[in-house]
């Protein structure tokens, strides 16, 4: 990765780092809006409540006044740009601010061919972290209050966007929760990890908020909607839950660019990205591959090499 | 005199329930989340948490069984699913935008077809709400005319107070009949002062400007740009205490299995998807507006009542920061 040599280790983000952050994005996104390069930008502006912040497209320059970067800013807006979820594309060229973990879903969307590099103005973000759920939102962020995911984050620099907004700061030492929590599950009996998943997937309700917010998820007909005939229960039951949520894990393994949004948005606080990370690993060791860090022809799921292992096949 | 009831003997009252062979439902911790379950013990009742879904599920459940079939012999053989066994029920504990919800939904469930599954559940069940001492800023019940300390809905209704006991009003029947057969734990009080309720951030609403605004702009620019961003899932409408769209699907084989009823929500794409082909509600600012003018227009239309209770569920879920009680507030400065 590159500016190791100048990282800044701090045990608090203050509001004026993002601040600094949200001033360069104004002024990008008005300048694009200004000269048409693009006919909106999908950025972030601020909610109602004290330190919340929502996904917005902004199309004039008084709207891309008001577009801020904060902890708050938790969303992956790539979400925005896929043709089954909003299709903003299809007015045009449009600007998109992106985190580094967001970078890596329009990656792979690249690589799907489900979007244009040339069709993106992307204002990438030197993000030190975003909010945990249900945390304290102070403005400052802490290792009390940071995002489960950004404990761990390697690309806190973006790479491949046209312009960056900020310079590089991260919170120093923070414990890897994720990976502490895939250890102790991989470590279990596989009845006790049968029944740790379980015990998560019997609380789901079906909403598909997982579903909805995944940037990969954009199959125009989804196998867990078929009723004819029903493929998966769609009732909200544990077999159909069970079924549904390992459907999902295994189509996006080599494929899910980590953003934990399925996991952020699940009211009921299924460990979602567990999964994720787990299939993560497997392709890690199997092919050596990391979805989604740039545009690739082909991930390892999608083509035939004879030195592939084939130990599987008894 | 008003009755009082300590903790303690509120907790012993569900240890008595449990032993009288009633279903008890209340806010338990379940994982890393608070929900409405069945409490086996006065021990189990956690106090002073909103629950992440709502307690209507004690009468409309996320998914039942109303059938079953079964091939047998050639022929198909169908049962309907033994009302009577539901159990006689106690929620407790529900705070008053979750207790008043049941109260809401009794229009819908008996207008044109009356649902007896949900209606049995009703007619079976005593409800002991409870003012609302802790909220944040998502809360907006005062808004839509509700209020932390409003008894609408409840059978018995709690206030806590600042001794850590809780003033107790008989609102219905059913609330004086568990009193009454339970008497050696309320004792005869004036009791301390309330705790004190909770602020809300949202002012009062004008709930019938709303609906006149409503019933003009059915087209308006609004809708476009809140389904912008919605995702188009049902996080909102699922933990709603008022929501109440299910879809009924036949799960099992051709030939043994079950007919199920289970939630369903109006931000699905497919939720009003004809056999046809066609959508009338084709893309998702259709959808969006249809949720509001729902809850706020047609609902008061045919029953004269606000489908939402302001619980602020639906805004600290959604996945994209889609705040109803900001909506409400734009519509109502208009």
């Amino acid at each position: 990765m590159n500016a190791k040599a100048n990282k800044n280790h701090v045990t608090s983000i203050e509001p004026a780092y993002y601040e600094a952050i949200t001033e360069a994005i104004r002024k990008e996104a008005v300048k694009i809006l200004k000269n048409e390069t693009v006919v909106g930008v999908v950025g972030y502006l601020p909610g109602r409540r004290k330190g919340t912040a929502s996904p917005a497209l902004v199309t004039t320059v008084e709207e891309a006044e008001k577009l801020i970067f904060s902890p708050a800013c938790v969303n992956n807006l790539s979400v925005y740009l896929t043709k089954a979820k909003k299709g903003v594309l299809k007015q045009g060229k449009v600007g998109i601010v992106a985190k580094g973990c967001d970078m890596r879903a329009l990656a792979g969307l690249m690589t799907e061919s489900q979007l244009q590099r040339e069709d993106l103005f992307i204002i990438g973000v030197v993000c030190p972290g975003v909010y945990g759920f249900g945390v304290q939102r102070t403005g400052t962020l802490t290792e009390e209050n940071i995002a489960r995911k950004c404990r761990e984050c390697t690309v806190h620099m973006p790479e491949g966007a046209d312009v960056a907004a900020g310079t590089h700061a991260e919170l120093a030492d923070l414990t890897p929760e994720e990976a502490e929590e895939m250890a102790r599950i991989e470590a279990m009996p596989q009845t006790e990890r049968w029944a740790f998943w379980k015990e998560h997937f019997s609380r789901c309700i079906r909403c598909m908020a997982c579903r909805q917010v995944c940037p990969f998820c954009y199959c125009e007909q989804c196998l867990c909607d078929k009723n004819r005939p029903q493929a998966v229960e769609s009732s909200p039951r544990p077999a159909g839950n069970m079924a549904w949520h390992l459907v999902r894990a295994m189509h996006l393994a080599g494929r899910c660019g980590g953003c934990a949004e399925c996991e952020r948005v699940c009211p009921m606080d299924i460990p979602l990205n567990l999964l994720n990370r787990r299939m993560a690993q497997e392709l890690k060791e199997l092919y050596d591959f990391e979805a989604g860090l740039t545009p690739v022809e082909k991930g390892p799921l999608n083509e035939y090499k004879e030195n592939d292992d084939q130990s599987f096949i008894k | 005199m008003p009755q009082i009831i300590t903790e303690q003997n509120l907790r012993n009252l569900i240890d008595l329930l449990v032993k009288e062979a009633k279903l008890v439902v209340g806010p338990k911790l379940s994982g890393s989340v608070v929900l409405y379950e069945p409490l086996t013990a006065g021990s189990d009742l956690t106090l002073d948490a909103l629950p992440r879904r709502s307690s209507k599920e004690l009468f409309f459940p996320i998914c039942e069984d109303i059938l079953s079939y079964k091939r047998e012999n050639g022929a198909m053989k169908v049962s309907d699913m033994d009302r009577s066994k539901f159990p006689e029920a106690v929620l407790i504990g529900a705070p008053p935008c979750d207790a008043g919800s049941p109260a809401i939904l009794d229009a819908v469930m008996s207008w044109d077809y009356k649902d007896e599954f949900y209606l049995e559940r009703r007619r079976k069940s005593t409800i002991v709400g409870i003012a609302c001492t802790k909220g944040d800023d998502a809360c907006f019940c005062r808004a839509v005319g509700l209020a932390p300390d409003a008894e609408a809905g409840s059978d018995l209704f709690l206030t806590p107070l600042k001794d850590g006991s809780y003033a107790c009003k008989a609102v219905t029947e059913k609330g004086q009949a568990l009193v009454a057969a339970h008497q050696n734990l309320f004792a005869e009080g004036a009791g301390a002062e309330p705790k004190p309720f909770v602020d809300q951030a949202v002012e009062k609403l004008d709930l019938v400007k709303i609906k006149k605004w409503l019933e003009e702009h059915f087209e308006d620019p609004l809708w476009e740009k809140i389904a912008d961003i919605c995702v188009g899932c049902g996080a909102c409408a699922f933990i709603c205490p008022a929501c109440h769209c299910f879809d009924i699907n036949d799960e099992g084989s051709t030939d043994d299995g079950v007919r199920r009823k289970h939630w369903d929500a109006c931000g699905f794409a497919k939720f009003t998807n004809h056999a046809s082909g066609h959508n009338p509600r084709d893309v998702q600012n259709k959808r969006y507006r249809n949720r509001i003018m729902h809850k706020f227009k047609y609902y008061d239309d045919k029953f004269g009542k606000t489908l939402c209770t302001g619980c602020g569920r639906c805004i600290r879920a959604c996945p994209v920061g889609i705040d109803i009680a900001e909506i409400l507030e734009q519509i109502n400065s208009k």
